[in-house]
């Protein structure tokens, strides 16, 4: 079986190499047969690199200790499902992963674009089969996950924190985000390749770039989930690299999301737009070298390994070749329409861009600042959270209120005078607010009320639009406002579920802060029978109980809940003592409040032989909006992604003319 | 709001950015961050540093009623130097000897005193286990 599966990744290498070869061979020749050959050639990759997959998960479920992947990752005990997340739980088996993604992705665009798109098509096919090379290269020379071994009597077991429900989606989240960002990436390389440096490149990669860029987000939301609830320290953000690795490249996504609309619509923007999606496609590439390198200290923390020259050595490639073909192509990409005013929609992306990107590159600083430091000091030094916490205060509060403010200026020009009116509404409702939220000390925390009050502006404006635009269809006679609100956002799925997703990123805002800045904690030993008080909760320690669980002897001290007498039940906070893995691990006690969104959370630190626990306790308020953000958050993105008929024929009307080379 | 100087007022937006990129370097190379050291580099220094090593010896004490104690010394290189390490707070489920931790604080009087609750363990990567760990 290993022999089948180290076969099928020599055969994907070298299909992914004849597609470089032969597709640039025939987009430069303009040979039309030989391209589809190359397409072909990279749909038959993608097979091949499913076969490798199938041969390791087949080899993963019936624990074949004779590999050493399987071994170093399984045991006989790990239930089923984590067998399958182990698939991509090590460095071989998730370069094996990214692999099958990318293909999967590289299908998906040639299938659907190679009759509406052909010319663009031809040199987007080299681009993605070059990094298809890369990735297969790396798996048959350099980390293999088909290494065979004297087969062992059972295997070492997968890390106690990955075995943990979100640990089977997070990273298939963030996978089909960090590689579908390969896809705007590879077309804008043919656009610029092929000299068609109009805006089909964008209109053609949208749903791509949508679809990487909610896997990413919602990936990260998950990501979050099992830090809150797995790693347990109380927080469900460290900023620590591997964290940042993810984040950066989805706020660059989330910039030229935004820029290309202003390309679409005006045709400004277009040597920025390039540059977001080389930005992205970058720090993608970037995270995975950081957290395969082991060149920095993280929690996460990853040994030193030689797989990360080869990934420096791929980016530096990268990013130099793609600013080397961008500057040769300047002269196309002149804009052919200026900023008209600082008061218009163009000029609001344009404030919106510049904040994430000083966002992004902010956090890059902070994580290249060790290294940096190493290089030129001698010295690593490490930049805290408080770096970060104040730079994502600086550009992250003005980016909420742009949020509600320039979904409602109108193109090209803006009058302050129709801006008053159309920002009263929600103007009052956020200075209400604030006064209300200052009345109840939310002054405690300052950024805590600004973010609630700008919050509460983006609210009323989302509102006020979906109001709006509800009223004006009934008028058109749309029989109940159920039905004019439907049709609303049938008719405008961009424009509405830009607004959903907006709406989410306030929630997921207004969970930050309740949960960052007006949090409490107490912490203390109590023996049993003890009571510990905090912030009208009250905990009594009642039992120390040992359970024996699937693979691991569970240890958990029991408390009793009360909250202004009302008995709440009991929460439970222990520890997981993993037998093959040889780990104990941290098992948090949590109760959700579903009405106020407030979580108790509860850490049982050490419990000493006595019977006796040293417990930290934690209020977090609101801190359920966040998980509830994403829910919203996905539920925008499908509305913007859904296929719409109508949109389809404006385009092919506008982009009839395919095969003109641009205007240029 | 003129018409056609609109280019050079995105340059304005764009120097914007270029003076918060500088007010960046400033105020990071200035010395926010906290060096990152090693023990055997220890001696002389008593501002608060972040202390990356190896666990020696049997760590003793409760880290919550009182002081865990434990000892460090430099992961790579051949330094022998072990630095004498008290400790508050919360400690990882990994940490235990053998293993490799950053923790934060100072030194006082030769004993290098942590920041309450910083103790991490550097885990064997979930990419790259270390084989010695089974």
């Amino acid at each position: 079986m290993p022999e089948l599966g180290r076969a099928a990744l020599v055969v994907t290498l070298g299909l992914a190499l004849y597609a470089l070869v032969a597709g640039a061979w025939a987009a430069s020749k303009r040979r039309r047969r030989l391209a589809q050959s190359a397409q072909n050639a990279l749909l038959a990759a993608f097979g091949t690199s499913l076969v490798a997959a199938a041969v390791l998960a087949v080899a993963l479920v019936r624990r074949d200790y004779s590999l050493v992947y399987v071994w170093q990752f399984t045991s006989s005990e790990l239930p089923l499902r984590y067998t399958i997340s182990s698939l991509w739980g090590g460095q071989a088996g998730s370069l094996l992963f990214w692999l099958v993604v990318l293909c999967g992705y590289s299908a998906a665009a040639i299938l659907l674009n190679r009759r509406s798109s052909r010319d663009l098509l031809a040199w987007t096919v080299p681009v993605l089969a070059a990094v298809a090379v890369f990735f297969s290269l790396l798996l048959v020379a350099v980390a293999s996950p088909f290494v065979t071994q004297v087969a062992p009597l059972d295997g070492r077991g997968l890390n106690p924190s990955l075995q943990n429900p979100y640990m089977l989606a997070h990273p298939i989240f963030l996978y089909l985000g960090y590689v579908g960002l390969t896809v705007p990436f590879a077309f804008a390389m043919g656009a610029l390749l092929s000299r068609r440096t109009d805006e089909r490149w964008i209109v053609v990669t949208r749903r791509a770039t949508l679809v990487a860029w909610t896997a990413l987000g919602v990936g990260q939301l998950l990501g979050s989930k099992w830090a809150y609830e797995e790693v347990g320290w109380g927080g469900f953000y460290a900023w620590d690299p591997v964290e940042n690795a993810a984040l950066m490249p989805w706020l660059a996504a989330t910039a030229y999301l935004h820029s290309v609309m202003v390309q679409e619509k005006r045709g400004m923007l277009r040597i920025w737009n390039v540059l977001l999606v080389i930005l992205a496609f970058a720090l993608s590439i970037f995270g995975t070298f950081l957290t395969r390198s082991g060149i920095l200290t993280s929690i996460h923390s990853f040994t030193q390994s030689s797989i990360g020259a080869w990934f420096l050595g791929f980016l530096t490639l990268t990013v130099a070749g793609s600013l080397a073909l961008l500057f040769s192509r300047l002269p196309l990409l002149r804009a052919r329409t200026r900023l008209e005013s600082l008061v218009s929609r163009e000029a609001t992306f344009l404030y919106n861009n510049l904040l994430l990107v000083a966002l992004c590159l902010t956090i890059l600083w902070g994580v290249v600042y060790p290294i940096l430091s190493e290089a030129v000091r001698g010295e690593g030094a490490n930049l805290g959270a408080g770096y970060y916490n104040f730079f994502l205060r600086v550009f992250g509060l003005p980016l909420l209120l742009l949020m509600g403010i320039g979904p409602l200026v109108a193109w090209r020009r803006a009058s302050w005078r129709s801006l008053g009116l159309t920002f009263l509404w929600p103007l009052g409702v956020a200075t209400a607010t604030g006064g209300v939220l200052l009345a109840l000390g939310a002054g405690s925390s300052i950024p805590g009320l600004i973010a609630y009050t700008f919050s509460a502006f983006v609210l009323a404006a989302i509102v006020l639009e979906f109001a709006r635009g509800t009223r004006a269809r009934r008028a058109l006679g749309d029989p109940t406002w159920l039905r004019a609100l439907t049709r609303l956002i049938g008719r405008n799925r961009r424009r509405y579920g830009g607004y959903l997703v907006h709406a989410s990123i306030v929630m997921l805002a207004i969970g930050i802060a309740g949960s960052s800045a007006y949090d409490s904690v107490r912490e203390g030993k109590l023996a049993r029978g003890d009571t510990i008080s905090i912030s009208g909760y009250r905990l009594q320690y009642r039992a120390l109980e040992e359970r024996a669980g699937p693979n691991a002897t569970e240890l958990r001290a029991v408390f009793g809940v009360e909250r202004n007498g009302d008995d709440l039940g009991t929460v439970a906070a222990g520890k997981n003592a993993y037998t093959a893995e040889r780990q104990v691990s941290n098992e948090v006690g949590l109760r959700h409040d579903y009405l106020t969104a407030e979580d108790l959370f509860v850490i049982a630190e050490q419990i000493d032989p006595d019977g006796s626990v040293y417990v930290r306790i934690f209020v977090k308020p609101l801190v359920n909006l966040l998980w509830l953000s994403g829910v919203l958050f996905l539920l925008g993105a499908l509305v913007t992604l859904w296929p719409d008929a109508r949109e389809q024929r404006r385009l092919a009307v506008r982009y009839s003319v395919a095969g003109v080379p641009s205007r240029s | 709001m003129a018409r056609k100087r609109s280019p050079a007022r995105l340059v304005i937006a764009l120097s914007v950015a270029a003076v918060l990129v500088v007010f960046l370097l400033y105020t990071s190379i200035a010395g926010r961050g906290t060096p990152m050291i090693q023990p055997s580099e220890l001696r002389g220094r008593t501002e608060i540093v972040s202390l990356a090593g190896h666990v020696v010896g049997t760590p003793s004490g409760n880290p919550h009623a009182g002081r865990l104690k434990f000892q460090l010394r430099d992961i790579r290189g051949g330094a022998r130097e072990k630095v004498t390490v008290l400790y508050r707070g919360s400690v990882p489920d990994l940490f235990r000897p053998g293993r490799d931790v950053v923790v934060d604080g100072q030194l006082r009087n030769g004993i290098f005193v942590a920041v309450p609750g910083s103790l991490i363990t550097k885990c064997p990567s979930k990419y790259a286990p270390d084989p010695q760990q089974t």
